[in-house]
């Protein structure tokens, strides 16, 4: 089974660390958008590394991923996914062009001011020290980016625990997907921390 | 008249750690989306059948992995053994590596890319199979299409168009 190495109580309690995490960095961009963001639910699930690509969306398509790494108590990688055209709307709305150095840049701070958040939330509910390492950013298959981000991670684990929230810009179509991939130690730290330790 | 092997041409996703054979002449071979992951193509130079595994890491360090075509070192006498039961001896075989892309820089600690298609030249050495073509390396993704009727082997990057490498 795909969530055979987490129990039941266990995924809802790092999915509420994620819905308040996400929470946090949706506080965050609205306040750097100017608008209001919808959250949805955030889901927590281990995956196999081609589920867990899969259940990122279409693979050939082209988006922008910012990537963060997150050393400290818990490594981690958070990767932010926006579709190309999603992209497009958010520096429209921040007055910079997507395929620019400055618009890279904005995606880049966007994603490192999220992360931030989020990981600031997480940090402050733990008692956790976390830094980050600078974002980076790149435009390219959906498929390419995630993979690539989940490979460095799994070694020797057959199962990927994904932590993914949408949040979505009122008014226009526009959504971002957020993803926290714990490593593996990473998650025993987590939930070791929150009582929840195996 | 119509071309049969286009008209019922099947695409066979191969996903991370996957591998897949064939000698049906419908089919093609895709891995979406490659970045660090290699997708080796082995084809046979007699025509027939033609393999495709999508690698995602270098060595396994003595670990077993659920996916046949996970670690290079497992992944290339794996997909040598399935094209087996479809004829295509390891004598008659070429390889096309494409990925192994750096899509992050290294100060994330990924370059697995480079990594992954040392270890599959090095697999392939020891196999005694050639390399014949690659679009490897740099840090764009891609996809790979291998169409089993012709033996045909495709390349495309994000935004750009398919372009043939066998």
């Amino acid at each position: 089974m795909a969530n055979a190495r987490y129990s039941d109580l266990q995924l809802d309690a790092l999915r509420e660390l994620a819905n308040i995490g996400s929470g946090t960095a949706g506080t965050a961009l609205s306040s750097l958008l100017g608008c209001p963001i919808e959250l949805s639910v955030p889901s927590a699930s281990a995956l196999e590394l081609a589920d867990a690509v899969e259940a990122a969306g279409e693979a050939g398509d082209v988006v922008w991923g910012v990537v963060v790494p997150v050393t400290g108590h818990v490594d981690a990688t958070a990767l932010l996914v926006i579709p190309e055209a999603d992209a497009a709307t958010i520096c429209t709305m921040l007055g910079v062009d997507p395929d620019t150095d400055t618009g890279r840049s904005a995606l880049g701070e966007i994603g490192n001011i999220m992360v931030s958040s989020y990981v600031g939330a997480l940090a402050t509910m733990t008692g956790f020290e976390l830094d980050l390492r600078p974002p980076q950013s790149t435009r390219d298959m959906r498929g390419a980016v995630v993979s690539s981000v989940l490979a460095s991670h799994s070694g020797e684990h057959e199962l990927a625990l994904v932590l993914d929230s949408e949040l979505e810009v009122a008014g226009e179509a526009c959504t971002l997907s957020f993803m926290l991939l714990p490593t593996p130690a990473g998650v025993a730290e987590l939930l070791h921390r929150i009582g929840l330790g195996d | 008249m119509t071309d049969l092997s286009t008209a019922t041409a099947t695409d066979v996703v191969v996903r991370m750690g996957e591998l897949a054979a064939s000698a049906s002449a419908g089919d093609v071979l895709v891995c979406v989306g490659l970045g660090s992951c290699i997708g080796l193509a082995l084809v046979c130079r007699r025509g027939g059948a033609c393999g495709l595994a999508h690698i995602v890491l270098p060595e396994s360090g003595g670990r077993t992995a659920d996916r046949p075509a996970k670690f290079a070192e497992h992944a290339v006498p794996a997909l040598i053994a399935a094209l087996g039961p479809h004829g295509a001896r390891p004598g008659c075989l070429d390889a096309i590596l494409v990925g192994g892309a750096q899509m992050f820089s290294s100060s994330t600690g990924m370059e697995i890319g480079a990594r992954n298609e040392e270890a599959v030249r090095a697999a392939l050495v020891r196999a005694g199979i050639p390399v014949t073509a690659t679009a490897t390396a740099g840090s764009v993704g891609r996809t790979v299409r291998v169409h089993v009727a012709t033996g045909t082997v495709t390349v495309r990057e994000a935004g750009s168009k398919e372009v043939g490498l066998r």
